[in-house]
């Protein structure tokens, strides 16, 4: 896949995420979130985000207007997976810098060698 | 929290807090900025655009450096907890720092070139096959783009919609990011330098995030105990809780309940606050109500709602008391539901 | 037991009496933070070398050679570009001239533009059309001095000859690789910077072995140092490195 392909993708992306936004931020907000009707002006800052990740938007939302909300999830920090991530992380991170140390190249200064003659 | 939405919430605190952080980014920019050529006193200065990416690259990526510390440091300390309370802002000043840095590059170093920028850089450099060389640049993209997905999704609308689990899932890219951006900058500004310092900086960036977070997780693996779903659970004597404070249990099935007590009486509700699923038992009872150690929002123990206005509510858990033991039932309530609360001196299931 | 308790802090009340000194340290503490680390981090840069663009506009006249990049050997020169050298061409931004100068190889040709200069290598951006280079075929073209030094075993970094000669300061270095191989596909000549110098000069213009351009073989290799062989020749004042692809390696 070349770079103009994935840049374009991309585009589209952003395009349907502005389209999603528009119908979100308009009529859908004030359906789900009783402490969006009325108040308009915090809207635009939403406009970025739902451009970005309008699919887990458009989920959220028929969640939340089927009303099918699965209360316990939300008292439920997801701290086992936090734990799993920096006990990968204490590794990682000190391999990392310490793979950037030790492929640093120091100037050469080898003398030119010369393996023929002129002709 | 439940009254209308409103862009941001500001209060003398976040306003200092914000003062405090423009300060030092401007700060830290201005010396780099402004003096660094001073100093070096180099016979013809490094190009401005560069020097000026380097500025707010290396900013950003302290920027980064400090937030992800401020979580575990709040952990170890809850002297530290103030720094938490606005870590939002932190992150989005970051975020406008990065976009400055990548700027300069793509205005500079991708910039003049019979390539478009965004191809350039996906093109330029493709040595992927090599540690050294290696194109360094599409660790900074990732980091980036996590940046501004955090940056976007940070307004406590997003908190509700998505619910606080799948947000802090989403914000926990910031780790990968952070992985990626030491990475980013281990692979790249390390290589270019003859000075020790620049690697003095990323080894003690890199090596205390790690650290805080390792001691955190140990203090907190040795406070904590679980216990299995029977019907009813034991927590402890009544009077190891002290006045207004909670302990904290673990279930089983993942779930954290807060066992308060308000003078003689007890009261259990979910651990995880309704906003961002703080710790609801690593905070205290202020004016009658639980206060999130976070930010400040309120629950009554007795039915895990907020006072008036706010409309926000928790699990609640039924208590009882066996002799001079807390007795739990860890099936939860649904969020708001009124319990009774167990008095010293009251007796039995 | 309370009193042992860190003061709670809570955002929207003011902050608690015991927590007011901790908070005015941790102030004072980052914002000292981070002015040191700027003050670290800014004044260790290294020098990024005296390269640069030269002052004026110079307009020279030469005789043109395409291959393995385009160059010009002055047989006119300007107060700042002396008869005799030879200087590499670029045109603006990441391009090369190689279109430009095709049909005149060998031909005499008066160019004009910005030079810029590091150590005994030059470059010329041209201006743009006609202004910038100007055929002058009629004229009679001497003679270009060739000659053979050798075949040569080098350390070294290839760069863009274009930033290296102080169009980006630093012009070198893995954080402006991306930069290097941009330029290097927009036609700009290659240069590599030779450990020591070789027969004199420090810098040499890259060719294959059979004096045509290496662009693409080089990409992986730009901005590291490396050890390469080939044959050197002098054109004119300047040292062409025909280098063999296969003999570059990164060193350790």
């Amino acid at each position: 896949m070349t770079a103009a392909t994935l840049l374009t993708i991309a585009e589209y992306w952003l395009i349907i995420g502005a389209i999603c936004a528009a119908v979100f931020l308009t009529f859908g907000i004030d359906r789900i979130d009783e402490d969006a009707r009325g108040s308009y002006i915090f809207r635009p800052l939403l406009v970025p985000g739902v451009m970005l990740i309008w699919p887990l938007v458009l989920w959220r939302w028929q969640v939340l207007e089927r009303e099918r909300d699965n209360w316990k999830l939300r008292h439920l920090p997801e701290r086992k997976a936090h734990t799993a991530i920096w006990s990968a992380l204490c590794l990682v991170l000190p391999l990392i810098v310490l793979l950037g140390l030790a492929v640093r190249q120091t100037p050469p200064d080898g003398a030119p060698i010369k393996l023929e003659e002129a002709r | 929290m439940s009254v209308k939405y409103i862009p941001v919430q500001w209060n003398t605190n976040k306003w200092i807090y914000d003062i405090v952080l423009i300060l030092s980014v401007g700060i830290y920019l201005w010396i780099f900025i402004e003096w660094g050529p001073v100093l070096l006193d180099h016979g013809k200065p490094v190009t401005p655009q560069i020097h000026n990416a380097r500025a707010f690259g290396s900013c950003a990526f302290l920027m980064l450096t400090l937030i992800l510390c401020i979580g575990p440091a709040a952990r170890l300390n809850q002297k530290f907890l103030p720094l938490l309370y606005n870590r939002r802002h932190f992150g989005v000043l970051t975020l406008f720092v990065a976009l400055t840095h990548v700027g300069y590059i793509l205005d500079w170093y991708y910039a003049f070139s019979p390539t478009p920028k965004l191809e350039g850089v996906l093109t330029a450099n493709t040595s992927f096959g090599r540690v050294l060389g290696f194109p360094f640049e599409v660790f900074g993209i990732f980091g980036l783009v996590v940046l501004l997905l955090l940056a976007v999704t940070s307004h406590d609308f997003w908190l509700k919609f998505l619910t606080p689990r799948l947000w802090k899932r989403l914000h926990m890219l910031l780790y990968p990011a952070y992985a990626a951006l030491v990475a980013h900058v281990a692979l790249g500004a390390l290589q270019d330098q003859t000075s020790p310092w620049r690697a003095i900086f990323i080894l003690f960036s890199a090596g205390g995030v790690t650290a805080l977070h390792a001691a955190a997780f140990l203090k907190e693996a040795r406070s904590e105990t679980t216990v299995s779903l029977n019907d009813w659970i034991t927590v402890c004597d009544a009077d190891d809780i002290e006045d207004g404070f909670a302990r904290v249990v673990r279930l089983e099935n993942g779930e954290r309940v807060a066992v308060f007590r308000s003078g003689e009486s007890f009261s259990a509700i979910s651990n995880a606050c309704a906003h961002q699923n703080g710790p609801l038992g690593e905070g205290r009872i202020v004016d009658g109500c639980v206060t999130c150690p976070w930010h400040g929002f309120q629950y009554r123990v007795s039915d895990g709602c907020s006072p008036e206005p706010f409309t926000e509510r928790v699990p609640t858990y039924n208590l009882a008391l066996d002799g001079a033991k807390i007795m739990l039932n860890p099936d939860a309530n649904p969020p708001g539901t009124p319990t009774t609360p167990v008095s010293l001196g009251e007796n039995g299931k | 037991m309370s009193e042992n308790r860190t003061p709670f802090f809570v955002g929207y009340l003011s902050a608690p009496k015991g927590l007011r000194s901790f908070l005015l340290v941790s102030i004072v503490s980052m914002l000292l933070f981070f002015a040191g680390v700027g003050w670290l981090l800014a004044t260790t840069q290294p020098d990024p070398g005296s390269a640069g663009f030269l002052p004026g506009r110079q307009t020279l006249i030469g005789v043109l050679e395409n291959k393995p990049y385009p160059m010009l050997h002055v047989t006119e020169g300007s107060n700042r570009i002396s008869t005799g050298t030879t200087v590499l061409l670029s045109g603006g931004g990441k391009r090369g001239v190689q279109s430009r100068g095709k049909d005149l190889e060998g031909a005499v040709v008066r160019i004009s533009g910005q030079a810029l200069a590091r150590g005994d290598l030059q470059m010329i951006q041209l201006r743009g059309g006609m202004q910038g280079l100007a055929d002058m075929s009629d004229t009679e073209a001497p003679g270009i001095d060739v000659e053979d030094l050798g075949k040569w075993r080098l350390q070294g970094e290839i760069c863009d000859g274009k930033c290296l000669a102080g169009a980006m300061r630093p012009g070198t270095g893995l954080a402006h690789k991306a930069c290097a191989n941009l330029c290097l596909t927009g036609g700009v000549p290659p240069v590599f910077v030779s450990s020591q110098p070789v027969e004199g000069s420090e810098f040499l213009l890259v060719g294959n072995a059979n004096g045509e351009p290496l662009t693409e073989q080089l990409l992986d290799y730009t901005a590291l140092f490396v050890e390469a062989e080939g044959r050197i020749e002098r054109r004119g004042s300047l040292l062409v490195f025909l280098m063999d692809p296969t003999t570059v390696r990164p060193l350790p």
